[in-house]
């Protein structure tokens, strides 16, 4: 059994009136996939802009556990979930840099790092050494992704301009360049086909496996899901309805008619 | 040509004209005039007709010669991709060659008093456009009050040379750093806005300072204006054609004639390397972290987040680095006016250095040049026909516009790329 990574309790997010996440809580393990389903409007992008400060959550907690220190994850406004937490995630909607090319892409997520090394650009103007150094390793970091999902070819082209499959990937392991602890990727393959699918599938077991980062998904798409989920959270009117294994999740009745029922 | 165009480019041309009946059948079909002590309408519908006809068929010949059907989507037309690709491949050649004339202009034999000024002056908008550019082109926050950081640059430098008597190598930087924390003081407030919001909050900062400056009489003089600030020395050596008793003037230290010029001269190639300074900086600090976080966050600030760029800091340092170069210039215009006031503050000038900075090509630093050097140029051209030089100016803008969208360089070289260049 391994550790735990994110523990999410009672956590309660609402819009004025309406309450887009009911009293959730979930736990992900470290090393492992976690996925979180649900019907359209379910609540499931409002639990990862919680997590990643986007949003304050009306009530309820987050921890994540990062070197044996627990992090409240509340006290982190946006940029810091990402910056001093750890948390990256993706979005639903792809957010590329579309006019910087690839290779910029990944610099920028690449910025904390590289601002220290550049002594807030003093350094950097002056072309210190120690800065040119760390700049070559930022950019051996990112071909090293961009090797990874095939796109060190098109690395000095507009982000903008790459084909939408490509898009995702870049996104995903432009996340990775900060050496994240928790990866959330929300419904990372929305509009691939099979072919690309696979290879998210490939990509996203990597990470899991070789890098060590937990995995937080969010997922419409069935065979994605059940292919390399270890652990399934069901959501439905912002409550969870299930939560279990991969194969648990596809026999229990209540998912069924709450989600797999109506869609096939 | 096939029928269909020129039938839609026809009924465009009749829409425009209908557009400029609407508009100027009122404004100028309608006169009032005053007839034994009662006003009178008098209509004019002969010029309106002349102003319609003109509209109607200046836009059909746009429809054809410019609109051909392929560019209708804003691609560039084909000189402009011809003159963009030259100057892409040709880049670093061209601005060699303009550094080098920049530098060889004044000895030139036709750059008399007139064209230095020009110089001058041009040279002192290309360095506004290149500090704003910063602002607007990298980190793609439209700012409308830039002048204001010039005239804080101008007017602290004007203060601490006049009160402290402080040399000109001590006020500048000193001019700078107040500039830049300016650039810090708008900063703070416009950190959540983005787009128009942006835009009318610098505007209204601009005209702030402008009115601040127009009635703090007691520092500033208000609209009197502050006089006597030190004219510039080479090193310590005045240019003076009759020095106070003992003191050693530019003409007398190198043996020379004194003439008038000689402090132009100087004073030019004070902005040149002023300016070039600024180009440099911002081409260097384009490929460091700080530059490529401006860019992003111009692209999409929320994907900035995400990935730990802190936007606080990062629009700060574009707004203090951009403000900063604004009050070097400032610094510049003081000590070459030799007597400032808030008139020389006023929207206008913001207007025409974003006009440049949009119109060469948000980011370009040759396109800050290209339209410097279109837009002044126009404006000096027209400066006998006074009342027709903000349509000249406006007319330039509505045609590079319509050849060149995207402003006259459009085309963005990454900062950094994964194949080694050449
Ligand atoms: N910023 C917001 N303001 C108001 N309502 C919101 C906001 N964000 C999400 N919601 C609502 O919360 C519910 C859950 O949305 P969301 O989390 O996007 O669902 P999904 O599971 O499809 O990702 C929806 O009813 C949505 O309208
Ligand atoms: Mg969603």
């Amino acid at each position: 059994m391994s550790e735990k990574l994110l523990s999410v309790e009672n956590l309660t997010m609402k819009f004025g009136g309406l309450i887009a996440i009911d009293d959730l809580s979930f736990s992900a393990m470290k090393d492992q996939i976690t996925s979180i389903i649900g019907p359209n409007g379910a609540g499931k992008t409002t639990v990862f802009n919680c997590l990643t400060g986007f949003y304050k959550a009306s009530s309820g907690s987050m921890f994540l556990n990062k070197d044996n220190k627990t992090l409240d994850l509340k006290k982190f406004s946006d940029f810091k979930v990402a910056q001093k937490a750890g948390v990256a995630r993706t979005f639903q909607n792809i957010r590329l840099f579309p006019q910087m090319s690839v290779l910029e892409n990944m610099m920028v997520a690449q910025h904390n790092k590289l601002m220290a090394a550049s002594g807030f650009s003093l350094l950097g103007l002056i072309n210190a050494p120690s800065f040119l150094r760390k700049e070559k390793e930022a950019k051996e970091i990112s071909k090293y992704w961009l090797d990874i999902i095939n796109l060190t070819n098109r690395a000095d082209d507009n982000a903008g301009d790459l084909p939408y499959g490509d898009q995702r990937k870049l996104e995903i392991v432009r996340a990775m360049c900060i050496e994240p602890y928790l990866l959330c990727l929300d419904e990372p393959a929305a509009g691939l086909n099979a072919k690309e699918s696979a290879e998210l599938n490939k990509l996203l077991k990597f990470i899991q496996k070789e890098k060590k980062t937990g995995i937080l998904l969010i997922e419409h798409d069935m065979s994605v899901v059940m292919g390399i989920s270890d652990h399934v959270v069901v959501l439905n009117y912002g409550k969870k309805i299930f939560e279990g294994t991969a194969q648990e999740t596809k026999k229990s009745p209540e998912v069924i008619e709450a989600y797999l029922g109506t869609e096939e | 040509m096939d029928k269909n165009f020129l039938q839609s480019s026809l009924k465009d041309s009749l829409f425009t004209g209908l557009i400029a009946l609407a508009l100027f059948g009122p404004i100028v079909g309608l006169r009032t005039v005053a007839v034994n002590e009662a006003l009178v309408v008098q209509p004019k519908w002969l010029v309106v007709a002349l102003i319609v006809a003109f509209c109607a068929i200046g836009r059909f010949f746009i429809n054809i010669y410019s609109f051909k059907k392929e560019q209708r989507r804003g691609e560039p037309s084909s000189l402009g991709k011809a003159i963009s690709n030259f100057l892409d491949t040709k880049g670093s050649q061209i601005a060699l060659g303009a550094i080098i004339f920049s530098v060889i202009f004044p000895f030139m034999p036709f750059a008399d008093r007139y064209w230095m000024d020009i110089a001058i002056m041009m040279m002192t908008y290309i360095m506004l456009g290149w500090g704003l550019n910063i602002v607007i082109g990298l980190a793609g926050l439209l700012d409308l009050g830039y002048v204001a950081f010039y005239a804080v640059g101008a007017y602290s430098y004007a203060l601490f040379a006049i009160h402290f008597g402080w040399s000109f190598w001590i006020c500048l930087p000193l001019a700078g750093l107040f500039a830049g924390m300016f650039g810090i003081l708008l900063g703070f407030p416009v950190l959540r806005l983005r787009g128009d919001y942006l835009a009318i909050v610098t505007l209204a900062f601009g005209e702030m300072i402008r009115i601040l400056l127009l009635n703090w009489y007691t520092l500033t003089k208000g609209p009197d204006g502050l006089t006597g600030i030190p004219r510039p020395s080479f090193f310590g050596l005045p240019f003076k054609r009759y020095p106070d008793e003992g003191v050693e003037t530019f003409h007398t230290f190198f043996g020379l004639e004194y003439s008038p010029m000689q402090r132009i001269i100087f004073l030019y190639y004070l902005i040149l390397v002023l300016a070039l300074i600024t180009n440099f900086f911002t081409i260097k600090i384009r490929r460091l972290p700080v530059g490529r976080a401006w860019e992003a966050l111009r692209e999409d600030e929320i994907a900035c987040k995400s990935l730990g760029v802190n936007p606080r800091n990062t629009k700060l340092t574009a707004f203090a680095v951009g403000a900063m170069f604004g009050g070097f210039a400032g610094s510049f215009f003081a000590t070459r006016q030799a007597f400032i006031s808030p008139e020389s503050f006023t929207f206008i000038e913001s207007a025409i250095i974003v006009a440049i900075v949009v119109l060469g090509g948000m980011g370009s630093q040759t396109g800050v040049v290209l339209s410097t050097i279109f837009l002044i140029g126009l404006i000096e051209v027209f400066r006998d026909f006074e009342s027709y030089r903000m349509v000249a100016f406006g007319g330039a803008m509505v045609l590079i516009m319509i050849f060149r969208p995207k402003g006259i360089l459009a085309k963005r070289k990454p900062t950094i790329t994964m194949v080694k260049e050449k």
